[in-house]
């Protein structure tokens, strides 16, 4: 039952996400060029396939499946995003997260949208945990006949 | 167990692959498709993010800039916030926040116009306010309208004249 909510929960947060910078692509380059992260040369490229890959994330997770692969791959891309944001507000760069929005109107990123992705990532990490060592293995779906939702 | 475990792993990983494959090809799919798509590259130099609607650079030089200013021919405009510019500002410049233009216009008007070059800078190296500033100037029917990119830093850097502040 938690599983489940908490399956649902970060699939819609991943689906949220990806809304709005899948409609806005050069705002959302912008977003990831201000990080100064990445060299330019794959900042649109970045910029064009996180959106996508975030929104299949949140079909897999919402539906229930290939759950092994979206979990890991949710933990991932969460610990990148901290990453990237912790790194910028110690060096003391103003940016925008561009997490949920390409607006500007957001705000500059703080530790408090640090701490809410922290937020997202235990929940990840809690997901994958279920899925890798305490629910049902792969054998015995199809022997239940059913899909992976759960 | 430890053959399940194996299976589960090899099964994440495909759906990895799966999962990324399946986005690079649905995201460069649609980019190329869509109407408001982006370079697979893009362009990032200073020279094409601060340039205007015909992509025409707005990017002045320090050098450049220091000689105008030297010989008094050109009207510094600070984008930043009121409080940023009075904590320290390019000497002789006028403060213009971009976020609040349309009210602040009005009462720079007549300096602007006399200007025989107009400048605008914020801080910081992907700062925005000076290119936005210069875009509004430039609608406002300003001529000669430039930026110098990381403006307040890099004038400082250089040791040249400020004030406000301490």
């Amino acid at each position: 039952m938690i599983f489940r909510v908490l399956r649902l929960f970060l699939g819609a947060v991943f689906l949220y996400a990806s809304y709005d910078k899948v409609l806005n692509p050069e705002a959302f380059a912008k977003a990831v060029y201000n990080y100064q992260i990445l060299p330019d040369v794959a900042v649109n490229l970045a910029a064009i396939m996180l959106p996508w890959l975030e929104l299949l994330l949140g079909v897999c997770l919402v539906v229930g499946v290939w759950l092994p692969g979206a979990t890991l791959i949710s933990t991932g891309l969460m610990t990148v995003f901290i990453g990237a944001l912790a790194f910028n507000l110690m060096r003391g760069l103003d940016i925008h997260c561009g997490c949920f929005s390409t607006e500007a109107t957001e705000g500059p990123a703080d530790l408090w949208t640090v701490l809410r992705d922290a937020g997202f990532l235990a929940v990840s990490v809690w997901l994958t945990l279920e899925v890798f060592f305490f629910r049902r293995r792969p054998s015995d779906r199809s022997k239940a006949g059913t899909a992976a939702v759960r | 167990m430890i053959q399940d475990g194996k299976v589960l792993f090899k099964q994440a990983l495909r759906q990895i692959f799966a999962l990324v494959g399946l986005a690079l090809l649905l995201s460069v799919g649609v980019n190329l498709w869509r109407s408001d798509g982006i370079p697979l590259v893009g362009d990032w130099s200073a020279d094409a993010r601060f340039s205007d609607d015909a992509g025409e650079s707005l990017v002045v030089s320090l050098e450049e800039v220091r000689g105008l200013f030297e010989r008094g021919d050109v009207l510094f405009v600070d984008a930043r916030p009121e409080s940023q510019y009075d904590e320290g500002h390019i000497q002789g410049a006028l403060n213009l926040p971009f976020q609040e233009a349309d009210g602040y216009f009005m009462d720079a008007a007549d300096r602007l116009s006399a200007a025989g070059a107009i400048v605008t800078y914020c801080d910081g190296e992907t700062c925005d306010l000076s290119h936005d500033l210069a875009l509004f100037l430039k609608d406002m029917g300003m001529e000669n309208v430039r930026v110098l990119v990381n403006g307040w830093t890099v004038w400082q850097e250089a040791g040249l004249p400020t004030e406000g502040g301490n």
